[in-house]
C-alpha cells in the first residue's frame, strides 16, 4: 500500500463547497414530509399578561383549517407536561394562563397549507388582562418588582460569586482605583435560516418494534422530529421529558443549518410543533417569520460594574466585578451560564484578589441564550476598555500594561485552579505586531483621526460534556463516522473526515459521515461553546483505538493466532511475521460475515465547578481555556463620531489545527460578526415593545462594512497540541478593540454598546475632542478619561503611535 | 386578505383605468420591493396587484439637449449604471446607486422609488434639487408636477387614484453640478441617516463664476425632502466660498426640525445637517461635484 500522506493541518476542501456557493444544498428549511399540515403562530403582542380568553371559533371554521391549538389543550392532557427548559422548566410549549413576553407563542394555527394557517391566524382573538411589566434587569431584581414566575420571586434566574484573597483590603491599599460601569443591549443572533422544525407522530417505534400499546398517553406512538437544531439529543431529552416517551421512541433529526451563532442550541419550537402534531393528528411543519425569530431567541443584555486596584508600578493588584445578565422571560440556560460567565468575568490576568459576582433575572424580554461569545463579549468590552483607561492615566503603554498583568503557565486562577496551556503573551504580542502598534499612523484627511486599540479574553467551554460516536468499517472498505455534531457552515463535517482520514491513514475519500440522526447517531451534548473539534475529535480518537483492537482481533480470530500479531495499517492488516498475509479492511469484514465492524468511542469532561455553595464557586472551569484577540484600527469622523475600521486583525490558540483555512475564516468571521454588536446592532424596547425585529431596523454587518484589511493568525502547537474549538475566540476582544482605538484616537471613551455614531459624538464633546471647524484638527486633550485628575495627555494624543 | 388578483394591463390607459377603478382595492407594482414588504408587513391589503411591467415605453432614458428623460420603469441600477446619465446627472446617479443593496436597485425603478414616497430614500431629495419634474398620466389625461409636488408627505403623494409617473424630466443646463453625500450610521446597507442633494448653477461653467441658481435639499430628515428657500436664494449672485457654506449650514441647522428614529436623535440629525449641508456646499465650492457618499 502506499504511504499515507497526512491530512491535518492541510485546507481540505468541504465537500459541499460548490453547492453552498451556488445555494443548491439542502436545509433543513427545504425538508418537507408526506401529509405535512402547516402551523402559523399567534404570538403576544404584550410584554406581561394574564390570558382571559381566546377566541378560536372564527379561525377553526376557515375551510381548510385542522386545529387551533392553544396551552388550554395541554394542561390536563394526559400524559403531557407542557414546560420544558434546559435547567428549570418553566418555559410553556404554548403560553399557559399567561404571556411574558411579546411574541411569545398564544396560540398554533395548524391548516392544510401555509397560507391558509396565516389566513386563519388573523381570525383568533385573544382577550388579556395586562400586568406590569419589566424590561431592564436591575429593575427586575428590585423590590416590588412585576413577578414573571412565581416559583422564582424575585425574578431570581442565577447567581453566583466567588472571592479570592482579600479584595476590601487590596483595594484600600492599592496606589490607584479604578471604577466603571459597562452596558451590552439585548442583541438577536439572526441566522439566514429561521428556526424550521416538522414534527410526526408515528406507530411504529423507531427501531422497528410495532407501537407498544402502552398508556403512555399517546396511543403508543413515537415521535419523529426534523429541526434545525444544534442540541439533537437536547431536543430528545426535552421531548421524551415532555411527552413521558422513552428516549428511544423520540427520533430527532438534524440536517444542514443555514446558521446558528448559538440561536438554536437547546430546545427552541420542538415542543411547540410537537404538540400541535399531537393535536393535529397529522404531521406539522413550522417555519418561523424573521419577526419570530427575533422573538424566539437573543443575546444577555448585560451591564457590568467593575473596580480594578493598581499598585504604582502598572500591576492589578485587586478586582471586583458585578455582572447583572438580563435572562429575557424564560431561562433557558441562564442560571448555569451565569456561572460561566462568572469565571470568564475577570480576563486573562493574574489576580492575587478577585471578587465575583455573576447574576441574571427575568424579564418582560425574549429569552436569552448562548451567542457567539458568550457570556465573555460583555465582560470583556468591560475589562479590556478599563485596561486602557488605566494604562492612560498610569502613562504606560497598553500592550505594556497587560503584558505586566497577563496570566501565565502555571498561575493559579480565580476559581483557585493551576492554569497550563497558557499562551496570551504570545496571542497579545501576534495582536499588536499583526495591526502595526508601534508604527506611526497613517496620515488623515482633515477632521478624521486614526487610532488602535486590542482587546484579549479567555473564555472555558461548556465543562461536563459528553461527546460519542460510532465508527464502521464495511465489506467495500468504506468508513462512516456517526456522530451527532451538527454541520452548520463552520465545517464540522470536513473536519470529522480529516481526523477519521489522518488516523486511521486511509484516503478521506473513503470516509463518509452521515447527518444527525438520533435513531442512529450516538449522544452529543451540544454543538456549541467551541468544544466540537476539541471533545468529538477525542471520541474519535477512542473510536479508532477501538477499531483497531476490533479489526486485530478479528484478523486474530481468523487466522487463529494471537492478536499481538496481528498489524493493523491503514486500510489493511496482516500478521507481523508474514507481510504476505496482508488483506483488506473490506475482505476482513467480508469474511467475518458481518456487514460492517462497528466500534463506539466517547469523550467525556468530568471536571466540574464546585458550587455547594453558589457563592463560593470554586474547581476546575474548563477541560481547557480558550484564548483569543483582537485588534483594530479605526478612523473616526470627529464632526460625525463615525468610526469606520480599517484594518482588524483577530487571533486564537488552536492547538493542533486541523484546517488553517478554516481557521482563518472563522477568526475573520468573528471580525465581521462582531462588528454588529460593536458598532450598532441592538434590540430595542420601548414600553415594552420589541421595537425593531426585522432587517430592516435590526441591520447586520454587510459586505462593504468589512475592514479592508483583514487579517488572522492561529498560533499553533505541535503534533501533540490538543485539538481546540476555534469559533469564537477573536470576537470577545474586538468590541473593546475598536472602543480602544477611538479612545486612542481621540479620548472620547464610550462605555455603552454599541458605539453608534450619537454616542461617540456625545464622547467626543465630552472629551473637548472636538474639531476646529476651520482645520478638522481636534485641540488637545482636556480632561483625562478615568476622570482620577491625574492623567497624563502626552501618552495618548491625538495622531501618534503608541509610545 | 391574501391578494385576490394579478393583472398585467398592457396599456396606460387600461392601467390607469383599473387603478382608478376601486382605489382602496388595487395597487399598482412596478419593481415591487416596496410593495411586497409592505404586503408582507400588513400595510397593504389591496384585493388585486396591477403590475406595470408589460406598459410599453416607460423603460426609456432620452438624453436630450437641456434635458434628461427617464422613464418610470428604469430601474435605480440602470440610473446608476448610464454612461450619459453618470456624467450629465452625477448626484442623481450617485443617489441611485446607494439605495439598498444591488439586489434591490436591479429591480426597483424611479418611478416606483417616488410613488412609494419614503423619507429615507435617497433618489428623492435629489431629484427636488435638480428640479426634476414628474410626467403623470391619469384617468383624465397627462400633467405634470415638480417631485416636491409630487412628494408631499410621510409615504403620502399628490397623485390621484388612476394616476401613475410615467417618466421624470430633469434639466441638464449648461454651469450646472450638483452633489449627494449619503450619510449612514449603521450597516452599509442601511437607509440614510440623512441625505444632502446640493445643486449649483453658475454663469459659466468655472467654478469661481458667479452663481445663478442653488438649491439644497435634506432627505430622510423629515417626511419630505427639506430645504430651506430664503438661505440658498441669499446666496445667488455670491460666490460659493466656505463661508457660504457655514451660512448654508447654520441656516439648515435652525430651520429644519428633524424626525427620531434609529438611525438618529433630532438632536443628532441637526448635528449631522449642519456638517452635511456644509461639506456638500464645500464640494461644490471647489469645483463641479461628482457625488460621492459620506
Amino acid at each position: 500500500m502506499t504511504a499515507h500522506t497526512s491530512v491535518i493541518g492541510t485546507d481540505f476542501p468541504v465537500r459541499d463547497a460548490r453547492d453552498r456557493v451556488t445555494g443548491s444544498i439542502r436545509f433543513v428549511l427545504d425538508h418537507a414530509v408526506p401529509d405535512m399540515a402547516h402551523a402559523r403562530l399567534v404570538t403576544s403582542q404584550l410584554p406581561h399578561a394574564r390570558i382571559r380568553s381566546i377566541d378560536t371559533d372564527a379561525a377553526t371554521a376557515m375551510p381548510g383549517v385542522v386545529t387551533v391549538v392553544t396551552g388550554a389543550d395541554l394542561v390536563d392532557r394526559d400524559g403531557l407536561d407542557p414546560y420544558f427548559g434546559d435547567q428549570r422548566a418553566d418555559q410553556p410549549a404554548i403560553a399557559i394562563d399567561k404571556v411574558r413576553h411579546v411574541g411569545e407563542p398564544v396560540a398554533v394555527v395548524v391548516a392544510d397549507s401555509a397560507a391558509t394557517a396565516r389566513e386563519a391566524a388573523l381570525r383568533v382573538v385573544v382577550d388579556y388582562d395586562p400586568l406590569d411589566h419589566v424590561v431592564d434587569a436591575e429593575e427586575a431584581l428590585e423590590l416590588g418588582a412585576p413577578t414573571l414566575h412565581d416559583a422564582h420571586p424575585g425574578n431570581d434566574c442565577g447567581a453566583w460569586g466567588l472571592h479570592r484573597g482579600d479584595v476590601d483590603a487590596a483595594l484600600a491599599d492599592a496606589d490607584h482605583v479604578y471604577r466603571g460601569t459597562w452596558t451590552t443591549p439585548p442583541g438577536s443572533h439572526v441566522p439566514m435560516e429561521p428556526h424550521v422544525c416538522i414534527a410526526r407522530w408515528e406507530d411504529e417505534a423507531h427501531d422497528g418494534r410495532t407501537g407498544n400499546g402502552d398508556d403512555r398517553g399517546h396511543g403508543g406512538r413515537s415521535l419523529h422530529v426534523w429541526s434545525a437544531a444544534q442540541s439533537p439529543h437536547a431536543v430528545r431529552t426535552a421531548l421524551s421529558g415532555m411527552f413521558g416517551l422513552p428516549e428511544d421512541d423520540v427520533r430527532v433529526e438534524v440536517g444542514n443549518l443555514g446558521g446558528a451563532y448559538g440561536a438554536k442550541g437547546q430546545v427552541k419550537i420542538e415542543p411547540l410543533v410537537a404538540c400541535a402534531a399531537l393535536v393535529a393528528g397529522r404531521p406539522v411543519r413550522l417555519e418561523l417569520d424573521r419577526d419570530e425569530v427575533f422573538f424566539t431567541i437573543g443575546r444577555h443584555a448585560a451591564v457590568v460594574r467593575l473596580t480594578t486596584g493598581m499598585d504604582a508600578q502598572g500591576h492589578i493588584v485587586a478586582r471586583d466585578v458585578d455582572v447583572v445578565y438580563n435572562a429575557g422571560a424564560y431561562a433557558v440556560t441562564s442560571p448555569g451560564a451565569t456561572r460561566q460567565a462568572l469565571v470568564r468575568a475577570p480576563g486573562p490576568y493574574r489576580l492575587a484578589n478577585v471578587r465575583l459576582r455573576s447574576r441574571a433575572a427575568y424579564t418582560n424580554t425574549v429569552p436569552t441564550g448562548p451567542f457567539r461569545g458568550a457570556m465573555t463579549a460583555q465582560v470583556c468590552f468591560a475589562y479590556e476598555s478599563q485596561l486602557d483607561d488605566i494604562a492612560a492615566d498610569l502613562g504606560i503603554d497598553p500592550v505594556e500594561l497587560r503584558r505586566r498583568n497577563l496570566l501565565r503557565e502555571g498561575d493559579v486562577f480565580a476559581t483557585g485552579e493551576e492554569l497550563e496551556d497558557v499562551h496570551f503573551t504570545s496571542l497579545l504580542d501576534d495582536a499588536a505586531t499583526a495591526i502595526g502598534w508601534d508604527e506611526p499612523l497613517p496620515a488623515t484627511a482633515p477632521g478624521r483621526v486614526r487610532g488602535r486599540g486590542l482587546g484579549i479574553m479567555l473564555k472555558s467551554t461548556i465543562t461536563p460534556s459528553r461527546t460519542e460516536v460510532r465508527l464502521a468499517v464495511d465489506t467495500a472498505g468504506r468508513i462512516r463516522l456517526d456522530s451527532s455534531s451538527v454541520e452548520m457552515g463552520q465545517g464540522v463535517t470536513a473536519t470529522l473526515v480529516q481526523l477519521v482520514a489522518d488516523w486511521l491513514e486511509v484516503d478521506p475519500d473513503l470516509v463518509d459521515v452521515p447527518a444527525p440522526d438520533t435513531a442512529r447517531t450516538p449522544f452529543d451534548t451540544t454543538t456549541s461553546s467551541s468544544r466540537t473539534t476539541f471533545s468529538a475529535g477525542a471520541a474519535v480518537r477512542d473510536a479508532i483505538a477501538a477499531l483497531r483492537d476490533e479489526l486485530a482481533a478479528l484478523a486474530a480470530g481468523q487466522w487463529g493466532c494471537d492478536r499481538d500479531d496481528v498489524e493493523v495499517d491503514g486500510g489493511t492488516v496482516m500478521r507481523r511475521a508474514d507481510p504476505a498475509s496482508a488483506v483488506t479492511w473490506a475482505e476482513l469484514v467480508a469474511a467475518s460475515g458481518r456487514d460492517e465492524v462497528l466500534v463506539d468511542g466517547v469523550f467525556q469532561s468530568r471536571d466540574e465547578l464546585d458550587s455547594t455553595d453558589p457563592m463560593d464557586v470554586h474547581g476546575r472551569a474548563t477541560v481547557h481555556w480558550h484564548q483569543g484577540a483582537a485588534a483594530v484600527e479605526v478612523e473616526v469622523d470627529v464632526e460625525t463620531g463615525r468610526v469606520t475600521v480599517e484594518r482588524a486583525h483577530g487571533n486564537c490558540w488552536a492547538g493542533r489545527v486541523v484546517s488553517p483555512l478554516r481557521v482563518r475564516q472563522q477568526n475573520q468571521g468573528c471580525i465581521v460578526f462582531g462588528l454588529g454588536p460593536a458598532l450598532f446592532e441592538q434590540v430595542v424596547y420601548e414600553g415594552g415593545q420589541f421595537t425593531n425585529p426585522n432587517l430592516s431596523e435590526y441591520l447586520l454587518p454587510s459586505i462593504l462594512d468589512v475592514p479592508r484589511d483583514l487579517t488572522s493568525s492561529a498560533l499553533e502547537g505541535g503534533p501533540d497540541s490538543e485539538l481546540h474549538g476555534v469559533g469564537e475566540m477573536a470576537l470577545p476582544g474586538l468590541a473593546p478593540a475598536i472602543a480602544n482605538a477611538l479612545f486612542h484616537a481621540t479620548g472620547a471613551r464610550v462605555r455603552d454598546l454599541p458605539l453608534t455614531p450619537e454616542r461617540v459624538l456625545r464622547a467626543l464633546r465630552e472629551a473637548g475632542a472636538t474639531p476646529d471647524r476651520a482645520t478638522g484638527t481636534i485641540p488637545e486633550r482636556a480632561s483625562d478619561p478615568a476622570g482620577t485628575g491625574a492623567g497624563d495627555p502626552t501618552t495618548m494624543g491625538g495622531a501618534s503611535a503608541h509610545a | 386578505m391574501p391578494v385576490a388578483s394579478w393583472l398585467e394591463p398592457t396599456s396606460l390607459d387600461q392601467a390607469c383605468d383599473l387603478l382608478a377603478d376601486d382605489e382602496f382595492e388595487s395597487t399598482a407594482l412596478a419593481g415591487g420591493t416596496a410593495v411586497s414588504l409592505m404586503l408582507k408587513m400588513g400595510f397593504l391589503d389591496p384585493e388585486r396587484l396591477v403590475s406595470l411591467a408589460r406598459l410599453p415605453g416607460l423603460d426609456q432614458i432620452d438624453v436630450g439637449d437641456d434635458h434628461v428623460d427617464i422613464g418610470a420603469a428604469v430601474s435605480l441600477s440602470q440610473v446608476a449604471q448610464h454612461a450619459t446619465l453618470r456624467a450629465c446627472l452625477p448626484s442623481l446617479a450617485t443617489a441611485c446607486a446607494s439605495v439598498g443593496n444591488v439586489r434591490v436597485r436591479n429591480i426597483a425603478t424611479l418611478g416606483g422609488n417616488l410613488a412609494e414616497a419614503d423619507y429615507a430614500s435617497d433618489p428623492p431629495a435629489v431629484l427636488v434639487s435638480l428640479g426634476a419634474v414628474c410626467v403623470i398620466r391619469g384617468p383624465s389625461g397627462e400633467r405634470r408636477a415638480g417631485v416636491e409636488d409630487v412628494v408631499v408627505g410621510h409615504y403620502t403623494t399628490s397623485l390621484e387614484p388612476g394616476e401613475l409617473i410615467t417618466s421624470v424630466r430633469i434639466p441638464t443646463p449648461p454651469g450646472r453640478s450638483a452633489t449627494y453625500l449619503k450619510y449612514l450610521t449603521r450597516s452599509s446597507e442601511d437607509r440614510p441617516c440623512i441625505g444632502v442633494a446640493a445643486r449649483v448653477d453658475r454663469a459659466e461653467a468655472r467654478p469661481d463664476a458667479s452663481v445663478t441658481g442653488l438649491d439644497v435639499v435634506v432627505g430622510a430628515v423629515a417626511g419630505t425632502p427639506q430645504r430651506v428657500a430664503e438661505a440658498t436664494e441669499a446666496e445667488v449672485g455670491r460666490p460659493l466660498d466656505r463661508a457660504a457654506a457655514d451660512r448654508l449650514a447654520t441656516a439648515y441647522a435652525e430651520a429644519i426640525d428633524p424626525i427620531d428614529d434609529a438611525r438618529g436623535s433630532s438632536w443628532y440629525r441637526t448635528q449631522m445637517i449642519e456638517v452635511f449641508v456644509r461639506r456638500a456646499v464645500i464640494e461644490l465650492s471647489d469645483g463641479p461635484g461628482r457625488g460621492g457618499t459620506a
